[in-house]
């Protein structure tokens, strides 16, 4: 029944045949870029996690719902096909960042998803954020040029394509508590504290944090004279003095951190 | 915790590959010309490519290439009508193309050009539904999606469809 008598095969393979190069020139235009997915797990939780040739272009926690509609938002810009061995990485590398053996920021990553430029940004920034330091809301938003966005900035954290690698959980709120999370206040102390970060049980910061200044490269303690003058919107917080000479700065000479 | 399977619809080259005849098939019956055909072939897919995010899963793939297929159709064929009224001796030239069409075809015998012109005789709805029926085999439920009615109104088009072939043989 599915075949007819009348129109030979040969002749529909034909004209396919002579279609083919048509479709493939009009498809060169339109053809949108390839990207593998996978299910994994992690010392978070379930990850529904997507690589593109660009770098990492999704991670979803798959313990929270929306995982279907991360999956439409990727299959709008890539062409997806599931792959294993990629996952099988991604997985690895996870671990390896929960060893401390590597930084997640490091890892090239694909922000095709991001749709506006203030978000492009942001999330640019907080790449340089060093492992064993946290940024405030607010100082990530005036560095991104706007200091009155701090909402802004937590909702972009919120809806953080890929977090881990976009490190998201390296935002804190202004008064010392590290804030909320995407994934889970647990989640967020567990990354924090798997880059040196000993986040308290009050979920403040530990007592050793020093504050650390992006320009002057001066390290104080939290209380010094001289942090409370400087420009709080460019400082980082790091979790100790060791990270932060790690990252090039030097103590200050007034109230001379350890 | 909520219950997430990844499960992608088929890569959209082995979609292709898996019904390009068919759809080839369905053009060329619906338009009668080989060129059209292949016109419509190549936008048919083309559209189904760019359309591809919003295929939900597997299942609906069938009906859903078809209904792309069928709905260029209905679209050339408007688009004749109107440039038809425009240029009135045009639409002799219509009626050669259906008159034309089987030879090129296969110059199969002469039964199977009687009834290839009796199909294309029947109103647009009916012929589709026929021939996805018949000749691409789709059951009435994934015609129903393709011709966007109900599978019940698939199954009455083709019903209505054989009966007029039968009256006219």
């Amino acid at each position: 029944m599915k075949d007819s008598p009348m129109i030979d095969d040969r002749v529909l393979d034909a004209m396919i045949m002579r279609t083919r190069p048509r479709i493939e020139r009009a498809m060169k235009v339109l053809r949108r870029p390839q990207a593998r997915v996978g299910v994994i797990p992690s010392p978070l939780g379930k990850l529904l996690v997507a690589e593109s040739d660009r770098g990492l272009a999704a991670i979803h926690f798959l313990f929270i719902s929306g995982g279907e509609r991360t999956l439409e938002l990727l299959r709008k810009k890539f062409d997806l096909i599931e792959n294993e061995p990629s996952a099988r990485r991604i997985e690895k590398e996870i671990d390896r960042v929960f060893e401390g053996g590597i930084d997640a920021t490091a890892r090239a990553v694909d922000l095709s998803l991001v749709e506006s430029d203030f978000q492009r940004r942001a999330y640019t920034f907080l790449r340089k954020v060093p492992a064993g330091a946290v940024i405030t809301y607010q100082g990530l938003a005036a560095t991104v040029g706007n200091p009155d966005a701090q909402r802004a900035i937590g909702t972009t954290m919120a809806t953080n394509p890929i977090p881990i690698f976009v490190p998201c959980h390296r935002v804190i709120k202004s008064n010392g508590t590290i804030g909320n999370y995407g994934g889970g206040v647990d989640n967020k102390i567990k990354l924090l504290r798997a880059e040196g970060f000993e986040v308290g049980r009050d979920l403040r910061l530990p007592t050793r944090a020093v504050m650390g200044h992006r320009h002057t490269k001066i390290f104080c303690r939290p209380d010094c004279s001289a942090a409370r003058r400087a420009d709080p919107d460019n400082a980082l917080i790091y979790a100790d003095s060791r990270h932060a000479r790690h990252e090039g700065l030097r103590a200050c000479k007034l109230c001379k951190p350890e | 915790m909520p219950t997430f399977n990844l499960k992608l619809p088929p890569p959209f080259e082995d979609a292709v590959k898996s019904m390009e005849r068919e759809i080839m098939r369905f053009l060329m019956r619906s338009t009668g010309d080989r060129d059209d055909a292949m016109d419509l072939f190549q936008e048919t897919w083309l559209r189904a490519y760019r359309a591809y995010p919003t295929l939900q899963s597997e299942d609906g793939l069938r009906p859903w290439v078809f209904r792309i297929a069928s709905n260029l159709c209905r679209n050339r064929a408007r688009d004749r009508m109107r440039r038809g009224r425009v240029i009135s001796h045009e639409s002799a030239d219509c009626e050669s193309v259906e008159r034309r069409a089987p030879q090129h075809i296969n110059g199969g015998p002469e039964g199977a050009l009687h009834l290839k012109r009796s199909i294309a005789r029947l109103p647009g709805k009916q012929g589709q539904a026929l021939m996805m029926r018949k000749f691409a085999g789709l059951e009435y439920g994934e015609i129903g999606t393709a011709l966007n009615c109900s599978a019940d109104s698939a199954r009455a088009c083709v019903y209505q469809a054989l009966k007029k072939l039968r009256i006219e043989e």
